[in-house]
């Protein structure tokens, strides 16, 4: 015991402990996510069927209104239900991370100020939760895929990848959110709005086709549009193309938004505690 | 043999008091207050002064020192606002202080309040895993405890019961089970004996002695005269956030250490 570290508290002196800290707490990640996917179904009839769902009538909704009512395009030979879908999956994914990230902080505000542990670990478990909803809801991919017997090609394999990218993207804005929501609360109110609104402008219901040219490059300020079309190229046999440099951008700025997420947390995760 | 296990020195905390805003600031006050004094840095540089006239700061620990000895039993004393939490709070990394430093050695394993983390909706088995890895326990570890934990808070029946219709008695039994089988070397607790019935005081005492003879420290808050001169050998004193007085408790001379402090401080 004499060879233990030495731990040092002092103000403004975290730094050196809190990676470590993170890796020696790495199964409260596991736990709190857990904890939410269990509470969330509890008391519920069918449960985890909620989960499919829900994704599945949006998917109806969406296919009736864009595709039949509207007559949007989609490209040849891919049916506009997994053309739908197959955007649908990361936007459900990337807004129900929004929600449950930006809330996550003020709804564990009994254990921050309470319990020692890296504050960062709460808001990655409910990315993660809104990642299990994300991985059941893909079995109706994979249903829908079987039924109109469409077959991906080579591409599909490049899905992890866009998978990683929409995490960084709900990680990157729920971290900035949920620390910001600590000291004004004001975003209780700004992300249901945001989330909403980013429905419509994210291209979920059609294809970032739909869009004229000359405004690719500003639509692609959205990073939910990179995720999205990634998404499509990679399940869509590549019908669905991707405007390079407008993905580009989105990417940067999905990465961008991590970087400057974890270091706006990290400042301020020290007055957590005084302040909420 | 004895070294200092923890070692504080200098220690502040201070706490900005606002007297006019409600409960949290929103955004719009943070811009344009920010605005506000943007605009009084431009245009009139001479006379600026940030306008904090509403804010009072509060010194909650003002240059606290002291040096506790591996298997101590520390009782931290003194009144409402004295100043004991804001410690226990540093202590246990809640919170930064504002100057000062402490130096630990060991891992530190604190109780502020009990059941911390409990989910109503869970089961009294769900729980415990819960609690138990939001105390900094492993999965293996508290998995080999379970059973032991279980029998001393006396919930066998209860386990797959959500703890949500549990008694209060037995929500806090539980709660207090799981943090009384941490092994840190360092525990720090926080009045959390003023739960349950006297017989279940007197098991947390117990177990608390228990942990203090197996050469770890104890950190112990209360108002309780009584479970202080049962448990601690080291007493220190706080008032308004300074060390009034510390030093050693002898078994001996317990009843006239309690009447000294009731007298001379008023507790």
């Amino acid at each position: 015991m004499g060879t233990t570290d030495e731990l040092i508290i002092e103000a403004g002196r975290t730094e050196s402990q809190y990676w470590r800290d993170l890796w020696k707490y790495r199964e409260l990640f596991y736990f709190l996510a857990w904890r939410d996917i269990l509470v969330r179904y509890k008391q519920t009839v069918i449960g985890i069927a909620w989960a499919l769902i829900r994704p599945f009538l949006t998917m109806v909704v969406f296919t009736v209104v864009f595709g039949n009512l509207a007559k949007l395009p989609s490209p040849p030979g891919v049916p506009y239900q997994i053309l739908v879908f197959a955007g649908m999956l990361p936007w459900q994914f990337f807004s129900g991370a929004l929600s449950e990230c930006s809330n996550s902080l003020i709804s564990n505000a009994n254990l921050l100020s309470k319990v020692y542990f890296p504050r960062l670990i709460v808001p990655t478990s409910a990315v993660i939760v809104s990642f299990v909803d994300f991985m059941i809801s893909g079995i109706i991919l994979l249903g829908l895929m079987a039924w109109y017997n469409f077959v991906p090609d080579w591409r599909i394999v490049t899905l992890p990848v866009f998978v990683a990218i929409a995490f960084a993207a709900s990680m990157g804005v729920g971290l900035w959110l949920a620390a910001l929501n600590v000291q004004y609360r004001d975003f209780r109110y700004v992300v249901p709005f945001l989330v909403q609104f980013g429905l419509y402008i994210s291209p979920v219901g059609f294809s970032t086709n739909v869009v004229p040219q000359q405004w690719q490059l500003l639509y692609s300020l959205n990073p939910m549009v990179g995720v999205i079309d990634g998404f499509r190229w990679a399940i869509l046999r590549g019908q669905a193309e991707i405007y390079l440099p407008g993905f580009i951008l989105s990417i940067g700025l999905v990465f961008f938004l991590l970087a400057t997420g974890i270091w706006y947390f990290r400042k301020v995760e020290r007055t957590f505690a005084d302040v909420i | 043999m004895s070294y200092p296990i923890i070692r504080v020195e200098n220690l502040s905390k201070k706490y900005t008091v606002s007297h006019q805003q409600e409960g949290y600031t929103t955004f719009r006050d943070a811009m344009t207050n920010g605005a506000r004094s943007l605009g009084q840095v431009l245009f009139n540089r001479q006379n600026y002064k940030p306008r904090s006239a509403s804010n009072e700061d509060f010194w909650a620990l003002k240059d606290v020192n002291f040096e506790i000895q591996q298997g101590d039993r520390v009782g931290i004393i003194g009144r409402n606002g004295a100043g004991k939490s804001t410690l226990l709070k540093i202590l246990s990394r809640i919170t930064e202080p504002t100057h000062g430093s402490i130096r630990i050695k060991g891992r530190v394993a604190s109780l502020l309040e009990v059941g911390t983390g409990f989910h109503p909706e869970l089961t009294g088995r769900e729980n415990v895993y819960l609690n138990g890895a939001i105390l900094g326990m492993s999965k293996a570890e508290i998995k080999r405890k379970f059973d032991e934990i279980v029998a001393f808070a006396e919930v066998e029946r209860f386990l797959d019961t959500p703890v949500k219709r549990y008694s209060s008695g037995m929500y806090v039994r539980l709660a207090f089970a799981v943090a009384a089988h941490m092994e840190p070397e360092i525990l720090i607790v926080d009045e959390v004996l003023a739960v349950g019935d006297v017989q279940f005081q007197k098991k947390c005492l117990g177990k608390m002695g228990q942990v203090a003879s197996e050469g770890r420290t104890v950190f112990f808050v209360s108002h309780h005269m009584g479970a202080i001169s049962t448990l601690c050998d080291k007493v220190i004193y706080l008032k308004g956030g300074q060390v009034e007085a510390s030093g050693k408790l002898k078994r001996s001379s317990n009843f006239i250490f309690q009447m000294f402090f009731r007298i001379k401080f008023k507790i």
